[in-house]
Parts: C-alpha cells; sequence; structure tokens
C-alpha cells in the first residue's frame, strides 16, 4: 500500500509516499518513494520541492495560501506523468500524520474520527504553536482524500509509559488533575525509531537492553528506554525543559520567571518569546542557533561560541548520567538529528569522561563519521555507541499498516495515580 | 472499517462546514502609516496576512517605513519578536501612495486622524474602488460610523473597529454596528478580529464605545485631582496602578497616548453627548496649548527621554517581587 504521510507546520508541509504494509515489514522492505515538501505557504511564492530516487529534484514556486492548496498541489505533483511517482491520486491507500501533542489522551497511533480531531483540538491548548498547524494538514488532507483512512501518529505517546514519579511536577497535585500539568516528552516518534533501529544494527532485542537515545537537532531532547519502554524524558510539559537547544533555555530555574517578569518589566508573551526563541546556543553565544557554525567560531577563539557549546555538550553528558542512574546502567546510547548524526565534536566532548560507566569512544571513526549510520565505540567499549539517522516517517507509515490491521500496541503508564 | 468511516466523514463534514470562514481573507489595506495604522500593520502581517498600506507621498512612506523598522527592532530588543520574524513582516507590508491598491484587497482599515470630513474623503476614496461586498472599517473611537457611512454608495458595508495601541500586544478590539451595517458585514469583522487574536466586544455606536467612555472620565478626574492640590501627579499615577493593579497610571498613560489625542477625543465626546464628566480638565488644554503632548515632545504630566522611558518616576516605582 502507498502510504502518504505528512508533517504539517504553520507554513510548511512536509511529505513522504512510503509503500509498506505487514509482508513488506517482516522483511524490512518498506520502499520511499518519494520525499518532499511545500515551504511559504502564505505567501506568493511558495515553494515546492519533490525528491524521488535516482531522479534529479523538482522544484517549482506559485502562490499558496493555505494548506488545502499545498496538499492539493503535492498530489498533482505526486500523479503528475513526468515529474510524479503515482498512476493517479487514488493510488494513495492511506495517509499518516504527525500530531505533536497526544495529551494523556493517546498513548498510541489512532484512527482519526471526529471524536480524535475534538480530542487534538483539546490538546491544542498544551502545545498551541503545534497541534493547529497539524490539524489543518488533516483538514486538508481530508478534504483532498475523503475516501481513505487517516491516522495520527503523536510525538508524545510513545512517552506514555514513565512512571508518575518522572511525569510530575514537584507542584500541588490538584493542578495536575486539574490542568493535566505534567511532563508528557516529545521527540517520541524518533526515539522509537533510533531505539528500534540502533538495537536491529547490534542485533539485539529491544525488550532485553537499557538504552540511552539522543536526538539533537534544533529541539533536542533524550530518552532513558528500559527494556523497550521510555522511563523518562528531557522535555517535559512543552517541549522547553531539557537540554539546551538552537533558541530554547532547557533546564532552568523556574523562578527566573517571575524575576524578569517583575524586574524588567516583561510580559508573559515577552519572557515566553525569550526562553523559546532568543535562548539557547544563540542567546548565549549570539552568533548562531546553528552547531556548524558555533564550531566554527569557537574554533576562530570566538569565546561566547566555545561556552555555548560547552553548555550544550555537558547538558547532554548530565542527561547521559541520569539516565543510566534511573535504569542501573546502560548499555548503548544512539545518537540522532541534524547535530547527533553530523557533530563528531560534540559527541566526543558529550561523552568525554564517561569512561567509568564503560563508554569509550573510537576518535578516529567518531571524527569520520558525518551523517549514516555507524558505531563509534571502540571494540572494547562496554557500553555501545551508534549514531542512527533518525526516520519518524517510516514510524509513522508502519504505524498506519498496524492501526489498519489492528495491531497498534499501546503505551500505557505502568501506574495511575489518583487524587 | 469502511461503514466507521463513512460515519466518521459524513460528521467530520459538518465539522469542517461549521469552521469555514465566509469569506476568502488575504489582503488587507490600510489607510495611514501612521502610529496605529504601522501598529496595525504590524500585527496584520504577522498574523501572516498581506498588507497594503497607503500613505500620502513618498516622503511619507518612507517616514512611516523608518518608524516602522525602528519599533520592530525595539520589539526585538524586548524579545516580543526575533529577527526572522521582524523581516517576515516588513516581507508582507506593501508600501503604496495611491489608493489603487484597495481593488484587490479583501478589506480595508482607515485609521487616519480623528477628523469627520478627512475620514469621509477617504472612505469615498475606498468604496469606489473595492469589490462591494468587502468590509470598509473605520478605526475611531469617538466619531459616528451611521453618519460617515451615510454618503457612501454601499453604506451597509461599512463598520467601525476601535483598535486599542499597541495593536501588537493589546488584546481587544471594540467592533461597531453603524445603523445600516450588514449582519454579513458585522460579522465579518468580527471574524477578522479573531483572525488577528483579538477578543472583539460588541458594541453599539455611541461615543466613545466602552473603552473610551470609561477611561477618559478616570483620566479627567485624575487631571482634576492634580489640579485641585489633593496630590502631585507622580503621587496621583502612583496610587492609582499600584492600588488597582494597573500596568501605568492614568496620567502616563494619557502622556503615552498623546495629550493632543486625548483632548480631542474629550472634546468629541462632550460636544456628541453633552455631559459634563467628558469636559476636558483646563490642565489638559493648557499643557496641550503649550505643545506639552506627552512622550512623544519628551515632556506631558511627566517627562520622558528620547527613547520615550520616563525619567522621573519616584523611588517607590519600581518593579519589585511579592
Amino acid at each position: 500500500m502507498k502510504i502518504l504521510v505528512l508533517n504539517s507546520g504553520s507554513s510548511s508541509v512536509k511529505f513522504q509516499v512510503i509503500e509498506t504494509d505487514l509482508d513488506r515489514m517482516k522483511a524490512h522492505q518498506d520502499q520511499t518513494l518519494a520525499t518532499g515538501l511545500v515551504e511559504k505557504i502564505g505567501l506568493s511564492d511558495s515553494r515546492l520541492v519533490l525528491k524521488v530516487p535516482n531522479r534529479k529534484a523538482y522544484t517549482d514556486y506559485r502562490e499558496i495560501l493555505e494548506h488545502r492548496a499545498a496538499i492539493e498541489w503535492v498530489l498533482r505533483i505526486l500523479a503528475d506523468p513526468e515529474v510524479g511517482i503515482l498512476d493517479e491520486v487514488s493510488d494513495v491507500g492511506a495517509v499518516g500524520h504527525r500530531v505533536v501533542h497526544g495529551g494523556e489522551a493517546f498513548a498510541s497511533s489512532v484512527l482519526i474520527t471526529p471524536e480524535v480531531v475534538q480530542q487534538i483540538e483539546e490538546c491544542s491548548v498544551l502545545a498551541p504553536l503545534h497541534n493547529p498547524p497539524n490539524l489543518r494538514g488533516y483538514y486538508a488532507a481530508h478534504a483532498a482524500l475523503p475516501d481513505v483512512p487517516h491516522i495520527a501518529v503523536f510525538d508524545t505517546a510513545y512517552h506514555q509509559t514513565m512512571p508518575p514519579h518522572a511525569f510530575l511536577y514537584g507542584i500541588p497535585f490538584q493542578l495536575y488533575t486539574k490542568h493535566a500539568l505534567r511532563r508528557y516528552g516529545f521527540h517520541g516518534t524518533s526515539h522509537r525509531y533510533v531505539a528500534f533501529r540502533g538495537s536491529q544494527i547490534l542485533g539485539w532485542e529491544r525488550q532485553e537492553h537499557k538504552l540511552i537515545t539522543v536526538h539533537l537537532g534544533n529541539g533536542c531532547s533524550t530518552a532513558a528506554i528500559d527494556h523497550g519502554k521510555s522511563i523518562d524524558t528531557s522535555m517535559g510539559f512543552t517541549p522547553l525543559e531539557g537540554l539546551l537547544m538552537g533558541t530554547r533555555t532547557g533546564d532552568m530555574d523556574p523562578a527566573v520567571v517571575p524575576w524578569l517578569m517583575a524586574m524588567e518589566e516583561m510580559t508573559l508573551h515577552q519572557v515566553n518569546t525569550m526562553m523559546n526563541k532568543h535562548s539557547g546556543l544563540y542567546g548565549i553565544s549570539g552568533v548562531s542557533s546553528d552547531m556548524r557554525e558555533l564550531v566554527e567560531a569557537r574554533a576562530n577563539g570566538h569565546q561566547r561560541a566555545d561556552v555555548a557549546f560547552r553548555m550544550f555538550c555537558y547538558r547532554v553528558k548530565k542527561y547521559i548520567g541520569a539516565y543510566a542512574a534511573a535504569m542501573g546502567g546502560v548499555d548503548a546510547v544512539f545518537f540522532t538529528g541534524g547535530i547527533g548524526e553530523n557533530s563528531p565534536e560534540v559527541r566526543e566532548w558529550a561523552l568525554s569522561g564517561l569512561e567509568y560507566m564503560g563508554i569509550e569512544i573510537d576518535r578516529q571513526i567518531n571524527d569520520g563519521l558525518h551523517g549514516g549510520e555507524g558505531e563509534i565505540s571502540t571494540d572494547g567499549s562496554r557500553v555501545k555507541v551508534l549514531v542512527v539517522p533518525t526516520n519518524e516517517e517510516l514510524i509513522i507509515a508502519r504505524d498506519v499498516v498496524r492501526v489498519l490491521n489492528d495491531i497498534m500496541p499501546t503505551w500505557e503508564p505502568p501506574e495511575t495515580v489518583t487524587p | 472499517m469502511i461503514s466507521i468511516l463513512n460515519q466518521s466523514r459524513r460528521r467530520l463534514t459538518c465539522l469542517l462546514h461549521s469552521r469555514a470562514m465566509s469569506w476568502e481573507l488575504h489582503n488587507v489595506a490600510i489607510i495611514g502609516g501612521g502610529m496605529m495604522g504601522r501598529s496595525i500593520a504590524t500585527k496584520v502581517a504577522q498574523e501572516g496576512l498581506n498588507v497594503c498600506l497607503k500613505e500620502i507621498s513618498n516622503e511619507a512612506v518612507e517616514a512611516s517605513r523608518a518608524e516602522l523598522e525602528a519599533s520592530l527592532d525595539h520589539s526585538v530588543a524586548r524579545y516580543d519578536l526575533t529577527n526572522s520574524e521582524k523581516k517576515a513582516i516588513l516581507s508582507r507590508i506593501r508600501w503604496v501612495t495611491q489608493f489603487d491598491c484597495a481593488a484587490d484587497c479583501d478589506i480595508a482599515i482607515e485609521t487616519v486622524q480623528e477628523d469627520f470630513g478627512v475620514k469621509r474623503r477617504i472612505l469615498r476614496e475606498l468604496d469606489r474602488r473595492m469589490v462591494e461586498d468587502h468590509p470598509i472599517v473605520i478605526n475611531t473611537s469617538t466619531l459616528s460610523i451611521t453618519e460617515l457611512a451615510a454618503q457612501n454608495s454601499c453604506p451597509e458595508r461599512i463598520v467601525g473597529m476601535h483598535f486599542l495601541y499597541p495593536v501588537t500586544t493589546t488584546r481587544v478590539v471594540e467592533v461597531v454596528r453603524g445603523q445600516l451595517t450588514t449582519d454579513e458585514v458585522y460579522t465579518r469583522a468580527v471574524e477578522f478580529a479573531r483572525i488577528l487574536g483579538k477578543v472583539p466586544i460588541k458594541v453599539f455606536e455611541m461615543p466613545g464605545f466602552v473603552t473610551t467612555r470609561v477611561i477618559m472620565p478616570l483620566i479627567n478626574e485624575a487631571m482634576h485631582t492634580v489640579m485641585e492640590g489633593v496630590a502631585e501627579a507622580a503621587e496621583v499615577d502612583l496610587a492609582i496602578k499600584l492600588g488597582f493593579n494597573f500596568t501605568m497610571g492614568p496620567l502616563e498613560w494619557a502622556d503615552r497616548t498623546g495629550l493632543d489625542r486625548v483632548l480631542n477625543w474629550m472634546q468629541h465626546m462632550h460636544s456628541e453627548s453633552g455631559e459634563p464628566r467628558f469636559r476636558p480638565c483646563p490642565m489638559l488644554k493648557r499643557l496641550v496649548r503649550a505643545g506639552l503632548h506627552g512622550a512623544k515632545t519628551g515632556q506631558g504630566f511627566f517627562t520622558y527621554d528620547a527613547n520615550r522611558r520616563r525619567t522621573d518616576r519616584l523611588p517607590d516605582d519600581k518593579p519589585r517581587l511579592g
């Protein structure tokens, strides 16, 4: 079955067409037929890029004012006799949608029904920047492909296995029951794929090992995966918590917020924007949120770029130590995301001094690995360290197959807490 | 599976239908690149809509553009915006000197000074060029929508919206129905307010609507309190600010709005309603006549530096935790 995978942002739609079904999944023969995106939705020079394996990338520009027109454009190009990969639009058998926040309502991927739409809308209060565009993408795709099933795959679902002592904040319990104010974690689909693929490379059963997955992109998070289940992750109620990121603070004493609001007379909006868009690598270095530019700047003696780099790596190291403690050990660390896959400097700094935990990396192999899969630990390293490029779209396509065949696993918490 | 899908689809279609907007909104004409026009343009562009901003001359365009860029830079420095958001906002604003741009716009907003004759001329220009059922918005706090609309060929598409400055952060907008405004046009104005992330307050046409009508007597009374020697201006402002958790006192608010504008509003409201509570305090008149218009001139009830920061705060007028 040809599955259209959509990741709809506020001004972009990323898409992939993946051919898969139960037999292909068992044989690991899922096939990506095309990838692409429409960007600058809402402007007069929106751009569509379509990449098909072994063909030159196709690019087109036109005015696309909203998601519906963007999805229609994508489908038209996918079925175009010259540049497309479908005979006709009806070849699409199902659509998988990335949805950022499923709250406590979704511990699994699901078929989208009006009730599900309603629940996703209710979760928008928890992810006001992400869930609404995800839903706009769904409305648009549903209008264009009303006769096929649409499945929602949530970033938060995989971390629903966190136990209460990991997902609760130390605030009055009533605030949790009233507002569902708790830690959710994000990048779940990525952590799930990387845990699966890393274990597969090592020839391991995921359910038998203690893994730490480290997703370092523009947003960064790490997860402790104990015998196949996420028992903790660094992002929390929002994607702001945890590691230092491109423009986000990561962990910070929450008392800073009221202090700034009082002393700098900052508004809620200003504090929120400051923490999400003006901080992190960019805020510290004053140079860039892009790790490549930071590495170059610190090589040229830029002190603030250097300290931003060190802060970034130090936080990763702290979380690896914390999660090894949480699981009572660690068997493997898997790096992914733009920085995790492409920055040997970050991997080396983040893991330096952890030899006592059994983590030893081969510097030569590490230095040579920019993108692509590979093991970077030494032969003698007790803990395996791998670089695993993420593939969230594959997980989404496979979940579509699982939901349609009623074999979708759910990730319920190990215990519940009642008031 | 198929029956579940069909059932889901039917209910979803209803859901989608109920959410559909009643008209397409992509391009917004704003007439006047003054403080309010720029502030509305910024908010509209921030929400992803295209703006066509009309000024009276190329010189006025350049001055207005420079002011807008400075104000966006200030927003970046205050963490309200990022540099890339600033660029996106500027990329969505097209500056023009002719009314013709309104022909392609789905809604137009006039933001010129509170002058009946000037506003009426602009409405005629817009009315002549815009598609018949596209709304024309009058941004006013005191003038009559009905009277302004009366001489237009389509008075029913004219509606009032009273934006409060700064439009980028103030959450409320009053949507004013004139005597002839149709339900459809009024609904579009309310939808437009929602698209801008505003809470629309539905009001009927009366001078001052809600916000101006309620705030003006407060400001006037604060001025009388100073004039009668009950307390110094700074003490009056601080008492109200701290006593009622206002972000600033009424006199500083008047300074920042512009004492000349405040006087203009009060005079309109006084002449329209005849109510003595709107009669401007003599102290306000004296300051305006002396050219002391508030923050923009550096002096009003208080003093301000070139960046419009107040320089004469009392020692107790400072933030504190708890």
